[in-house]
């Protein structure tokens, strides 16, 4: 029996779930960047999923997961810049204590 | 037949190492502790990928995830103080809330994973390499050109926003 596409696409759903519950529940502006991380790599498995088992005769899918690596790189090195120049003008990483766009 | 049964028993054990590694980056309350689990979730997504028959992104995955993103957070870890505070917030007074909303979100969308069926399309033998560098060069050659320079914009806003002022 191959494991069927259902199964890598639970997989994907029980992925992004952990990494919105992270997103959500903590506190660390890194540890949110890591669980957005987790997220875009249960999107990459559900866009090989499809692309491998469910698609048409090419590689569409796997195409998108490359921009994805791209959006994932760009997004983790702006985030990170954000996040240490909020850590100089003020010396935290939590979240609840970034308050300066509140109104 | 063997070998089926080796694809069913690689993805349970992938399937736990991605849901406990991603767990540990939720729940642990050490930073590089949970840096080092995403490392390892990204790793079982790469082998996820393999067993897909995806060889050549599951390469990506290793050299990009894996290797790049996995040392920016981990310098991001060491530039940045860890403090000692409780570290979440919202779970502790509103737990049972919170499962009972996901729940029937959960179910939804477990139905819905498992409505998904193989088109039975038998998988392309030598790997993904040669159709998937034959997508991204004819058909998406434009929007991948776009992609570099939008990373290279993002390169060069991530060093302005990081430099240091000189009055």
């Amino acid at each position: 029996m191959v494991v069927p596409i259902g199964a890598f696409i639970a997989v994907s759903a029980i992925l992004f779930f952990i990494g919105v519950a992270g997103v959500l529940v903590r506190r660390n502006a890194v540890v949110i960047l890591m669980c957005v991380e987790l997220m875009l790599n249960a999107t990459n498995l559900a866009l090989v999923a499809f692309s491998r088992r469910a698609g048409l005769a090419d590689e569409r899918g796997s195409v998108f997961v490359i921009f994805v690596f791209v959006i994932a790189a760009a997004e983790v090195a702006v985030g990170l810049a954000i996040v240490l120049s909020a850590y100089r003008n003020r010396p935290t990483v939590d979240v609840d204590e970034v308050h300066a766009l509140k109104g | 037949m063997t070998y089926d049964l080796i694809g069913a028993v690689l993805f349970a054990l992938l399937t736990i190492g991605i849901v406990a590694a991603a767990a540990g980056v939720v729940l642990i309350n050490r930073i590089t502790a949970a840096a080092l689990f995403m490392a390892f979730a990204f790793l079982c997504n790469a082998g996820m990928f393999v067993l897909l028959g995806a060889e050549t992104i599951a390469m990506f995955q290793v050299l990009i995830y894996v290797g790049a993103i996995t040392v920016l957070i981990l310098y991001g870890v060491m530039f940045t103080p860890q403090s000692e505070r409780a570290y979440g917030l919202f779970f502790q007074q509103q737990k049972w809330l919170a499962a009972i909303l996901v729940a029937p979100i959960g179910v939804a969308v477990g139905m819905l994973s498992f409505s998904f069926r193989d088109t039975g399309r038998p998988l392309a033998g030598g790997g993904d390499l040669v159709a998937l560098a034959t997508s991204v060069f004819r058909d998406f050659a434009f929007p991948f050109e776009i992609a570099s320079v939008l990373l290279l914009a993002a390169m060069i806003g991530a060093i302005v926003l990081v430099k240091r002022d000189e009055d």
